[in-house]
């Protein structure tokens, strides 16, 4: 097994309670950094580690951080974001659910690293007992002094507030996170202000996912270098994907960016194969809103050179062969599956999550919906497919947030790469809706169950 | 009309203080969970009414949020609502086939809410368990890997808790 940095400890009996916890070694990060370091010292420390935000863009968090304005007499905040709403994305629920101190110890230096005297942590609404399980452990690290007032006697105050959502992807899209921390509707902003400079009550702001903010507490007990020692390339650390789809074992892993596609679908140690005995048809290694591959450009590049879980591997080849680490939700299609279908849910789930502010977002995600449903039924029309092509290229790149190309991009791969699949819920309309279009070439030769 | 308890209303001004002085707004969403939890699980425009006096703001900025929200009930719901994921995940793990067998067994479409007004079946988009799938929520909770013997037993344990509650 892989170095864990954050899961290790999550299957010890009892690790929900503070005890535990602490018994097993928790805490120590906010002794270390509180204690014997300064926040810039702390901010240079994440550089070094190379951490790139879990929360799907993957951007070097300790640049973030360093943007954070410090007007005088203004106070600043960071917010976790455990919106976690992404098809396929399930591994911040596992963290929270299962080792929540790890993210209230990482909150806690992170907080004194930005001079965040209230951190907010803005949870979907529908993970109603995280939530209580997370007010749980702050209670805890409260009673014991690492929240409150003057922590360890260091004169620093935080507050953790745990905040519910109400049922909005959108939500999960920064600006609008703050929006809704503000009791308003998720709209997202534009950009800039950034939230940096113009955050939650026009204060500067920092936002960062549940995983990244727990990834601190590593880098602060091992140094940055060390954490920049793990993985490969600009891919450092750990990271938690959530596997899901027609996957023999499906659930939350902590791997090492150095292992391999393959290895990770097929070995035992993760996903155990293809469920059923079913060959691979396509994954979708980072979320509903990451292209789509079918196994012979998931397993190999476009070159040939093996694929790695990696945020530089998964992306070789652009989106012409290639996809994106995005969130880690690793959702995979076995051989009786149709793509089309799949698109078609992942084109309402857009459409249901628009907030409707860009002209271009709203219309054209419900009709690509639209479109795929009609193709999906068998009534659709070969100039359909043309259609769906133009729409998502006219919303890529022309909408305030990024939910527009989220939209875009799934459906834009799955017509490069599936277009013959398509065709045939065409050309064969009364067979589409009766059965799938199976693996024609797609499927990945490696792999045949005897 | 419907008022918030002391204990309620305790906690509502508790909620208050964790946002910036003057920024009670801030606490529109969890008041409406309390709001929705206390008054028979959907927001009347009443409800949104009191909401907006006790945070001191205008009703229209309820109405805005209470709309936008999935979670918020704007019409009255069955005792149980089974909310049935049908995102991608979930349907490559058969959705389709539990929404439908539910959808029989209650005699209901999805939207739609039993004459006794015992069950909502309602549809709705990746709730976080994708790897747990087919699932729904139930409540505050999470019922996952469903089956059909899975769905007969929920039906029959909530019949079983409403009879108990009456
Ligand atoms: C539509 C949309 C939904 C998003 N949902 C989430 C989410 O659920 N969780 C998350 O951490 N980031 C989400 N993001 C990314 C955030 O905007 C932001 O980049 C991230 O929280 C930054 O944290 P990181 O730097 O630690 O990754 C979403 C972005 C978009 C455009
Ligand atoms: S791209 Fe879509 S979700 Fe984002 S602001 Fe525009 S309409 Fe709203
Ligand atoms: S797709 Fe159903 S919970 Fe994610």
């Amino acid at each position: 097994m892989g170095v864990q940095l954050l899961l290790e400890k999550a299957k010890v009996e009892g690790i929900r309670k503070y005890e535990v916890y602490r018994r097993e070694g928790g805490y120590r990060s906010v002794e270390k950094a509180l204690k014997t370091m300064s926040p810039e010292t702390i901010v240079d420390e994440v550089k070094k580690s190379g951490l790139r935000g879990r929360g799907g863009a993957g951007f070097p968090t300790g640049m973030k951080w360093s943007f954070i304005a410090k007007p005088e007499g203004v106070s600043r905040h960071l917010v976790c974001n455990a919106d976690e709403s992404e098809p396929g994305t399930f591994k911040d629920r596992f963290l929270m659910e299962f080792i929540p101190h790890l993210l209230i110890e990482g909150l806690i230096v992170s907080s004194f690293a930005l001079g965040s005297n209230t951190t907010y942590i803005y949870i979907r609404g529908e993970y109603a007992w995280v939530a209580e399980i997370l007010e749980f452990a702050i209670a805890e690290a409260k009673a014991n002094g690492f929240l409150g007032k003057n922590i360890l006697g260091t004169g620093f105050d935080c507050e953790i507030y745990v905040h519910r959502g109400a049922g909005a992807y959108i939500c999960g899209e920064e600006t609008a996170l703050i929006e809704s921390l503000e009791g308003k509707r998720g709209n997202p902003r534009i950009k800039p202000p950034f939230p940096a400079i113009q955050g939650a009550w026009m204060r500067p702001t920092v936002v960062n996912n549940v995983e990244t903010l727990a990834a601190i507490v590593p880098i602060i007990n091992l140094g940055g270098d060390e954490y920049a020692k793990i993985g490969i390339g600009k891919s450092t650390g750990t990271k938690l994907m959530s596997a899901c789809g027609n996957i023999k074992k499906p659930g939350v892993y902590e791997i090492d960016m150095t292992i391999s596609v393959e290895e990770f679908i097929f070995s035992d140690e993760y996903c155990g194969g293809i469920a059923n005995g079913k060959r691979l048809k396509a994954c979708i290694p980072g979320g509903s809103s990451v292209p789509i591959l079918p196994a012979n450009l998931l397993l190999k590049t476009a070159k040939g050179d093996t694929r790695y879980m990696n945020y530089e591997s998964l992306s070789d080849g652009g989106f012409a062969t290639g996809s994106m680490m995005g969130s880690g939700g690793f959702i995979v299609l076995d051989e009786d599956q149709c793509v089309v279908k799949n698109t078609y849910t992942f084109a309402r789930f857009y459409r249901h999550e628009s907030c409707g502010q860009c002209s271009p977002c709203r219309e054209g995600t419900g009709w690509m919906e639209k479109l795929l449903l009609r193709l999906e039924n068998g009534q659709g029309k070969i100039s359909d497919i043309d259609l769906l092509w133009d729409i998502q290229r006219k919303i890529e790149g022309n909408t305030i947030c990024p939910l527009g190309d989220a939209a875009a991009w799934p459906v834009a791969a799955a017509i490069r790469h599936f277009r013959d699949e398509f065709e045939w819920h065409v050309t064969h309309a009364e067979e589409a809706v009766k059965m799938n279009y199976g693996l024609a070439h797609y499927a990945d030769p490696i792999h045949v169950p005897a | 009309m419907n008022k918030f308890s002391e204990e309620k209303l305790a906690k509502v001004k508790e909620i208050i203080s964790h946002y910036p002085e003057g920024k009670q707004k801030s606490a529109l969403l969890p008041v409406l969970h309390i709001a929705q939890d206390s008054f028979g699980g959907w927001l009347s425009a009443e409800t949104m009414d009191y909401v907006a006096e006790l945070l001191q703001i205008t009703p229209i900025e309820v109405y805005e949020v209470a709309t936008f929200y999935s979670m918020y009930n704007l019409k009255p719901v069955g005792k149980y609502m089974f909310e049935v994921c049908q995102t991608g995940p979930c349907m490559l793990n058969g959705s389709d086939n539990i929404i439908a067998y539910i959808g029989e067994k209650l005699g209901i479409k999805p939207g739609e809410t039993t004459a006794d007004d015992l069950f909502t079946l309602k549809t709705v988009e990746c709730l976080g368990a994708c790897g747990y799938a087919p699932m729904m929520q139930l409540g505050k909770h999470y019922r996952e890997h469903l089956t059909k013997e899975k769905v007969d037993s929920i039906i029959e344990e909530c019949r079983k808790n409403a009879e108990a509650n009456n």
